[in-house]
């Protein structure tokens, strides 16, 4: 523990640290199965609500519903189905420009506020940080709610405010630009979030790393993006992966969005949207479950993909 | 360090708890007095001004749909749409469109009702969480027993899968064993947090000393009365984080109840909402624009009062542990 030091210069008084150095017992009791029954019960709502539910649906996955002939052997016909489908494919085309834009927006902007406020360099940057963390407390259902309606054609005050300044008529809601809105809905949504986790592994770097920086003549902008920035990197990889999976999984703001402009976002708008409707909306159960685990795997491997990286690094030792 | 005699040891556990909290004060205080001057930078005096006008620029764009959300609950339908978004405007209807969210209208339920639900699905379900996940990370950072390290990392594995990947598979198996529309059905979900098992072992592991765990046992205290009198009070910041992302999680949710509620009548604020949404949109039902606002206001106001309030316990450092370990 490297704060262990300071904190015995700092306190004298503590008392764990001058007692005798017994000898090390490990993360705590060894042997026996005490430790399983505090462990237990969260085991058991994870292996009910998480893992038996996946198993099912890819059971569901494997058959087809008739209404003649009753529920049959499919095999892989409806992941088949899936993968061949041109909508599908749309969705998740779209979510990939979705993320290639608003995971590197948000994480920038999130960097460069977590950077000026830790570095001090703005003021009232205590207050700004409480305000950028707000969104993420407001449930999407109400941000996107917000948005559509200051965005609504003709009659949103932004768009009167865009028609003033030289783009009149524009449509936020039409096919070329829902998408753009989105992002835009979710940058507000989740830059204070990002920020948070940014400036807290900001705050985290020993300040002598910094001071010997800034004696050794090193200018501002140097100290953020040769000192500071590659510091905090693990914690820029973990939260592309987390945007990542939200960008997957974009659900909430394309449906509520769509009660404004139903025309603008289609059945299979994003793959989440196309699980929904093709179960829930238009009862193909069997169809929407493989399409359901199609996407879980992805989120699966990308899960992963994190877990991987960070071991690593040897941040799960 | 080794050398110093053990000066004025407190005796007893709960002096030591009491030590430990001070700890962790005198440490963050440290964390304060950890940023490098400004002045070190060599920055012109305009760059301060610059920087703090874009963190201005930005809390603007952040809070104008807030404000507009305020000045709107009190406009009537009308002036929503016809006079300027961000002033208010005559006849001033708030209370009137509040008193609206008390009735039902027309056939899509009762906002209050909703109201209740979601109270009840978040409190009993980020309340479930929040113990869960100090059990099970109390478990994980102090307890060493056969197959810890792999269930540990089969909980990690889950880190990163979302309840919306879960939905559909929840539901198909509800239809099988008759938990739609049930509010368990939202709930027992709603209790899985992987994340926050990981922020509390990690949280435990530096916050719950092993020696005061040990010494506790000496005195004859067996491993419930370890948990509840020790542990707890010493996780509490923790814990309270772990319950307000979980409450923010489960009054947020939308995918998950909008799946398995078929009924208007177990809805959550968040699908009741968008049902109001969809009649508004699409201009069928009359009048509910004011109603969708108030709602939305309503619907904001406790969460955010509830980040206020226990502000000073949320640790937000512990977010990054969901993210970097």
């Amino acid at each position: 523990m490297a704060s262990a030091g300071v904190g015995v210069l700092s306190a004298p008084a503590r008392p764990a640290q001058a007692a005798p150095r017994r000898p090390r017992r490990g993360r705590g009791e060894r042997g026996g199965v005490r430790g399983l029954w505090f462990v237990l019960p969260f085991l058991a709502v994870l292996t009910l609500f998480m893992f038996v539910p996946l198993g099912y649906a890819i059971y569901t996955s494997l058959f087809t519903t008739k209404l003649i002939g009753g529920t049959t052997f499919a095999g892989l016909a409806n992941y088949r189905q899936v993968l061949t489908s041109a909508d599908f494919w749309d969705g998740v085309r779209r979510v990939l420009i979705f993320a290639v834009i608003q995971v590197p927006v948000t994480i920038g902007l999130a960097a460069f506020f977590a950077a000026i406020f830790d570095l001090g360099v703005a003021k009232f940057g205590r207050f700004f940080r409480v305000v950028f963390f707000i969104p993420f407390a407001i449930p999407a259902v109400v941000g996107a709610l917000m948005w559509s309606f200051l965005l609504l054609p003709q009659l949103g005050p932004y768009t009167r405010v865009a028609g003033a300044l030289g783009f009149p008529g524009a449509n936020y809601f039409s096919s070329t630009l829902v998408l753009p809105t989105i992002i835009l809905v979710v940058i507000w949504e989740w830059t204070g979030y990002n920020m948070t986790i940014l400036y807290t592994a900001l705050k985290s770097i020993p300040r002598d790393v910094v001071e010997a920086a800034v004696i050794d003549g090193a200018t501002f902008s140097r100290v953020i993006l040769r000192v500071k920035l590659p510091m905090i990197k693990p914690a820029v990889v973990m939260l592309v992966f987390v945007n990542l999976v939200g960008a997957l999984q974009l659900f909430t703001e394309p449906s509520i969005l769509s009660a404004f402009q139903p025309q603008a976002v289609s059945y299979s708008f994003t793959p989440a949207l196309y699980v929904y409707n093709t179960s829930i909306g238009s009862g193909e159960y069997n169809l929407g479950a493989a399409a359901a685990v199609v996407l879980g795997l992805v989120i699966g491997l990308i899960s992963a993909g994190s877990l991987a990286w960070r071991r690593r690094k040897g941040d799960l030792a | 360090m080794m050398t110093a005699p053990p000066p004025a040891e407190p005796h007893g556990w709960a002096a030591r708890c009491k030590a430990a909290a001070t700890k962790r004060r005198e440490r963050r205080a440290a964390e304060l007095a950890n940023a490098v001057p400004i002045r070190l930078y060599g920055l012109r005096r305009g760059t301060v001004t610059a920087l703090t006008l874009c963190a201005a620029l930005f809390a603007l764009f952040i809070l104008a749909p807030l404000a507009w959300l305020v000045i709107n609950a009190t406009k009537t339908q009308a002036n929503v749409y016809n006079t300027f978004g961000f002033w208010f405007a005559r006849p001033f209807t708030l209370f009137h469109n509040l008193s609206l969210l008390t009735q039902s209208m027309s056939g899509s339920g009762v906002y209050l009702q909703w109201m209740g639900n979601t109270a009840l699905y978040a409190a009993v379900g980020a309340g479930g969480a929040t113990v869960l996940c100090a059990l099970a990370g109390y478990g994980f950072a102090r307890y060493r027993f056969r197959g810890s390290n792999a269930l540990f990392y089969l909980t990690l594995s889950t880190l990163l899968v979302p309840i919306t990947a879960v939905a559909l598979p929840l539901y198909l198996v509800y239809a099988k064993v008759g938990l739609i529309n049930s509010i368990w059905g939202m709930v027992l979900p709603s209790m899985v947090s992987p994340v926050g098992v990981y922020l509390m072992r990690t949280y435990i592991a530096a916050s719950v000393p092993p020696d005061l765990v040990a010494a506790a046992r000496i005195d004859g205290a067996g491993e419930v009365t370890v948990f509840r009198k020790i542990a707890v009070p010493l996780m509490l910041p923790g814990l309270v984080t772990v319950f307000l992302l979980n409450v923010v999680a489960v009054w947020n949710n939308y995918f998950l109840p909008l799946i398995i509620f078929t009924h208007s009548s177990s809805y959550p604020l968040t699908v009741g909402l968008s049902l109001l949404a969809q009649g508004a949109g699409t201009g069928t039902k009359g009048g509910l624009v004011p109603v969708l606002i108030a709602g939305g206001l309503v619907t904001v106001i406790p969460v955010v009062l509830l980040f206020v309030l226990l502000q000073r316990y949320f640790r937000a450092d512990l977010l990054r542990g969901s993210t970097t370990g």
